[in-house]
């Protein structure tokens, strides 16, 4: 830790490197980095298959959308980003995969909705600030979400620890199951409906797309992106904080990795598991608000594949590694973006097989590097 | 001609090196021992020998065959078996299952005759079950064959991994800390035990040991490690007389005093 | 039955008082078989009767189909003679319900659904129960063996039938063979990359396998047609009745006078529950020579301790790869059963929903068991298809005879959920507030005070409420619709109150319960 004699000034810079310059750092080192290797691979395709259709030439196509798939891969992969750290986090410290984490994500759209269109049957809408809207309803879902996986750990996975592997997962997928129909049956006996519809509609500073010049391309930037930029790297800051920087932080870290050595040493074991699940769950459900007023309408159905893309993300940078979720998340949010703009040119292809893409990556990283990018090898001490 | 001859093996862990270099060989009908502190790379070994790990550098020759690159379940079938330092038996298996599982390698599997019980399939399974409470006769576990592994006392639980590590019909047996947690009785037992499977089974027997009594007491020949490497080996009584092994066990200063000792 | 038995003997529960005289019964050798006769007959005789005019029907069918269903279970934790269990069981197989079918096909259709279900769960057993391996894209080789029949004798515009590839209706025996061949091999070879992975790595690669199996179902259709994409395969060919299974249909109609409304659907329904025994009866008979040989003791000896069974000479990814292959060899001839049963084959019936509903089966029979595997698929197939969509029937009843919930019924129930709820959060609190005053005799007043208001509000409900009003019930709340409730409440109370299933094996109960245990013991502090 720092030491204690240091002065006040190089105490400062030095806070303000380690919590706030060095992530901000890392995180556009990981942009640029992902960015570049698509770039690469973009013009690579345009290389090995100069009009993959008719009077389409591919080079002038990425020229194009490149600036505007990067932009689109960046929020995307944030938003994978903050949901795979729920994944990684509870991983971390409980060695579980928490297959209901998909379904906070899920839980904390709903609630974002239900926040909006409270604020917007009040007829308040339209006055309130949007910085003030977005805060207001990306917490609310924050706490809702944070406290629902906390009752989750409670209920569904306390009792079973110890247990072998294979039996809290089975009572996970079961907790996903349930929290699908159950937030299905509120909605439907509220609401008579469950696909909802974000209020975004007349708000016209959410609607109206930020036109940036990139060159001599003009490039129609959603309001919503810059939204989950913003917002992503924010909170991603005050966790790196949390994390390394207080004294909660370091019970979470020593729990993952002894729990039985730091319960010895005097740290709560069962508040640092519930507050790792409140710090993911909240980070669900941010993502599932942001993700809700970016795509508009929200099921309780929405929850399975991002879920399941933020999982491979977070195997892909290394599961149990905060660092890792980050980088999987931006890898894989660009080269899903990459693909959604690219494959509608083959015309065998087509969009439609960016979900396979993305299954086979993770099927890839698994068989071949478990560890992930950043992860470390994990023998089995026999 | 020695049955198992290892050179030069090494292995790293990160920037850990568990193992370093040892060179070892053991002969045919023998009983040694691996000797060395904790944490001195001694488990690694066996499991690099059993093919758990692979070796970074060296060669592992058995019975003049190369046992680099095989799986574990292939060093068994070449006719190494082992026992764990802290027992892995099957705990929800009888007593007598967890022998047959040992017998795997020897066995016949095919899926159709599984299914239609044909070409010989129920002499095979009464030949295993004989031979198995043939082996839990041998260990002193007879009678005790339908028991669950995990009701089981202690002590026979280290019974059943012998003779499961027996079944397979070995010609060299790897014993890893085989009498962890035994009072001076049970040890004596245990050493018994150990003498016949190599006089009455003609099994070559490595053992990994913390009590110096039975180390001492069985073993022809002992190699000792510590951080990873070969300190020394001969029969026991050089063992007892090195500098080196003693200052390994007990530090420097304490070779010094014991050298003293030794002049005065 | 082994339920009772492992039921904690410290509380005798209100289930155990009930269970008691009849455990007694199928206990005593003398009464058992003439009680368990008269309980089938009796059974079938409440079904006959029932009149699908009834504004109840939904809710007593539903009542009274299950204990049929159950009633093999019930004869075999009877303590008799095998061999008047095995008449008994086949009594039920083949003359009651067969019987109740005849009489009304939905229940044959849902005895044939059960039966399709069973296979799969015993077959999802194999993999999950004996070698441990937790399998989410089962449902992935059921898909397989459904497609294959249906892509070779369906009349929609296929790349087979384009080619002049189809099939006549007389090889479905053939791809019976075919189907396990052919999921087999797909077990191999999904199986062979994946098999080295750690179990819960296992279980989200198997299911994005499953999901990849249904993607490339619903885009498989260009540039070149072979699934015809998310519409589907219709028009699937069914096998040909044979003569025999018509006369029997005839003469049991003459001689019992059930009055059958559509022969030939009876008789295609009989055909294929026939075929699905048989193909029941050969995994049962499979799966049990499997268990009880090395390749058996291998699997479980890789379930209890990889790295020990492997240094014993259990070659891992080659016993592994034989339980991926028996398991989806299974689902393959199950899935070209259903193919034919349903004449339509579409993506959508091979959702992730459907791998966790097997796996839910087996969970709840009792993972590792065969009967358990068989216990679980009937109990979960009849929830699922029976008891829920009959929710749905009766609920749509009662709106459409305008029926009113009567006040004291509503009351009894908004006081048992919510008496349950209050008496969890006042046990909680009060479990807090012991620990201030110590006092057992205030814990005892509190309970009489909570019991006392729980009588007034249900009084005064009866007295002042109105009752429900049907019509009031929520067009969006279906029952039928909510199947992943139900499978999410059972996984989650059975992992928390009975890993090893209604009809547990006994070893895997001591894995599942034992390991608990030990942790529970070991751990210090916040560790349990």
């Amino acid at each position: 830790m720092v030491s204690t004699r240091a002065t006040t000034d190089r105490t400062i810079t030095e806070w303000l490197y380690r919590y706030v310059l060095f992530p901000i750092g890392q995180m556009l080192v990981f942009i640029v980095g992902a960015g570049v290797v698509v770039m690469v691979l973009a013009y690579l395709l345009a290389f090995l298959f100069p009009e993959p259709r008719p009077n389409i030439v591919l080079v002038d196509q990425i020229n194009r959308q490149l600036p505007g798939m990067l932009i689109a891969g960046v929020s995307l992969g944030f938003v994978y980003a903050m949901i795979a750290l729920g994944y990684t986090l509870v991983y971390g410290v409980l060695k579980f995969i928490n297959f209901a984490h998909s379904e906070i994500f899920m839980f904390g759209s709903v609630i974002g909705y239900e926040v909006m269109r409270r604020i917007s049957d009040a007829g308040a809408i339209q006055s309130w600030s949007p910085p003030l809207l977005i805060i207001v309803v990306v917490s609310v879902s924050m706490v809702c979400a944070g406290l629902l996986a906390v009752l989750i750990e409670r209920v569904a996975y306390r009792p079973l620890r110890g247990a072998p592997r294979l039996v809290p997962l089975i009572s996970a997928i079961g907790v996903s199951l349930l929290l699908t129909d159950a937030v299905r049956a509120i909605e439907a006996i509220t609401r008579n409906e469950f696909n909802l519809t974000y209020p975004t509609n007349d708000l016209a500073w959410l609607k109206t797309p930020l036109p940036l010049a990139f060159g001599e391309t003009t490039v129609n930037v959603r309001i919503t992106s810059i939204i989950i930029i913003i917002g992503a790297v924010l909170m991603l800051v005050a966790m790196n904080y949390f994390v390394n920087g207080t004294k909660l932080g370091r019970g979470i870290r020593a729990v993952s990795q002894d729990m039985t050595t730091a319960s010895l040493m005097g740290i709560n074991v069962n508040f640092m598991i519930s507050l790792t699940f409140f710090v993911g769950g909240s980070f669900g459900g941010a993502a599932g608000s942001l993700f809700g007023m970016n795509v508009g309408t929200v099921t309780p159905y929405v929850g399975f594949t991002p879920g399941i893309k933020a999982f491979t993300a977070a195997v892909l940078g290394g599961i149990g590694n905060v660092t890792g979720a980050l980088l999987g998340g931006l890898a894989l949010g660009m080269i899903e973006s990459f693909l959604n703009g690219i494959l509608v040119y083959f015309p065998a292809l087509g969009q439609r097989y960016t979900d396979i893409f993305s299954f086979s990556v993770l099927i890839l990283i698994l068989i071949f590097r478990p560890s992930g990018l950043l992860g470390e090898r994990v023998d089995e001490k026999v | 001609m020695a049955l198992l001859d290892v050179r030069n093996v090494t292995k790293r862990f990160g920037g850990l090196t568990a193992v370093s270099d040892v060179t070892m060989s053991v002969a045919e009908g023998s009983i040694s021992a691996i000797i060395g502190p904790n944490g001195a790379g001694k488990t690694t070994f066996f499991n690099l020998l059993t093919g758990i790990y692979v070796p970074d550098v060296g060669s592992i020759n058995f019975g003049g065959r190369s046992l680099i690159g095989l799986r574990p379940d292939q060093v068994n079938a070449a006719g190494m078996s082992r026992t764990f330092q802290n027992i892995r038996l099957f705990p929800g298996m009888t007593v007598v299952e967890n022998v047959m599982v040992g017998m795997h390698s020897r066995l016949n599997v095919s899926l159709v005759r599984t299914i239609t019980r044909l070409g010989g399939f129920n002499k095979q399974e009464k030949r295993v079950r004989e031979r198995a409470s043939d082996l839990l006769n041998f260990v002193g576990l007879s009678g005790q064959g339908d028991e669950i592994c995990r009701n089981l006392p202690y002590g026979a639980q280290r019974r059943v991994e012998i003779a499961r590590a027996m079944a397979s019909d070995p010609k060299l047996i790897l014993l890893d800390e085989p009498t962890a947690g035994m009072n001076p009785n049970e040890s004596k037992d245990a050493m018994e035990l150990f003498r016949k499977v190599r006089d009455e089974r003609g099994v070559t027997v490595v053992l990994i040991e913390h009590d110096m009594k039975v180390v001492m007491g069985i073993s022809e020949h002992i190699t000792v490690l510590n951080f990873g490497q070969t300190i020394a080996e001969g029969t026991p009584k050089e063992i007892q007389s090195n500098e080196k092994v003693v200052e390994a066990y007990l530090g420097r200063h304490a070779a010094g005093s014991s050298r003293a000792e030794g002049e005065a | 039955m082994t339920t009772a038995q492992s039921t904690p003997t410290i509380k005798i529960s209100l289930m155990g008082r009930i269970m008691a005289p009849i455990r007694a019964v199928l206990d005593n050798p003398v009464l058992a078989v003439p009680a368990l006769i008269v309980y089938m007959i009796a059974v079938t005789l409440i079904l006959l009767g029932l009149n699908r005019s009834d504004p109840l029907f939904p809710l007593k069918s539903s009542l009274a189909f299950p204990p049929l269903v159950l009633s093999p279970f019930i004869v075999l934790s009877a303590k008799i003679d095998w061999r008047f269990k095995g008449l008994l069981v086949l009594a039920a197989l083949f003359i009651f319900l067969p019987l109740i079918g005849m009489y009304d096909s939905s229940y044959f259709e849902l005895v044939i659904q059960i039966c399709i279900f069973s296979g799969l769960a015993l077959g999802l057993n194999i993999v999950v129960g004996f070698a441990g391996l937790l399998d989410l894209g089962y449902v992935a080789f059921f898909a397989v063996g459904a497609y294959l029949w249906a892509m070779f004798t369906s009349p929609v515009d296929t790349y087979f039938k384009v080619n002049n590839m189809l099939v006549s209706a007389n090889y479905f025996y053939l791809f019976i063979f075919l189907g396990v061949a052919v999921a087999a091999t797909g077990g191999i070879l999904l199986g062979l990359p994946v098999l080295r992975l750690r179990g819960d790595y296992l279980a989200i690669v198997t299911l994005g396998f499953g999901e990849v199996i249904r993607v490339l179902a619903v885009n498989f259709n260009s540039p070149t047609n072979f699934t015809n994409g998310s519409q589907g395969l219709d028009g699937v060919l069914r096998p040909t009745v044979p003569p025999f299974i018509p006369d029997i249909i005839m003469r049991v109609d003459q001689t019992l006078g059930i009055p059958i409304s559509n022969a030939n659907t009876l008789a295609q329904q009989m055909l294929f529950y026939l075929v699905a025994i048989v193909i029941i009866a050969c995994i049962i008979v499979i799966a049990r020579r499997l268990d009880d040989s090395p390749i058996g003791r291998a699997w479980t000896a890789i379930r209890e301790d990889e790295v020990a069974a492997i240094a014993m000479g259990v070659p891992l990814v080659r016993m592994k790869l034989m339980a991926f292959a028996m398991g989806a060899s299974f689902a393959g001839a199950i899935g070209v059963l259903y193919a034919a049963k349903q004449s339509f084959v579409s993506p959508e019936s091979f959702s992730l929903n459907q791998s966790i509903g097997i796996l839910a089966m087996v969970i709840v029979g009792g993972i590792g068991g065969i009967r358990g595997a068989l216990f679980g698929a009937c109990v979960v197939t009849l929830l699922n298809l029976q008891v829920l969509k009959n929710l749905s029937l009766q609920i749509n009843n009662f709106k459409n005879i305008d029926a009113v919930m009567p006040p004291w019924l509503v009351a009894v129930i908004l006081a048992v959920v919510g008496g349950w709820i209050l008496w969890k959060l006042l046990k909680a609190l009060w479990s807090f507030a012991n620990r201030w005053f110590g006092n057992a005799k205030q814990a005892e007043q509190v309970r009489v005070v909570v019991w006392g208001v729980l009588v007034a509000a249900i009084a005064l409900l009866t007295l002042q409420g109105s009752g429900f009003r049907f019509d009031d019930w929520p067009a969006q709340l279906e029952p039928a619709k909510y199947e992943r409730l139900v499978f999410g409440i059972l996984l989650i109370m059975m992992m928390i109150f009975r890993p090893s299933g209604l009809l547990p094996e006994p070893r895997r109960k001591m894995e599942m319960t034992a390991a608990k245990a030990e942790a529970e013991d070991g751990a210090i502090g916040g560790g349990g």
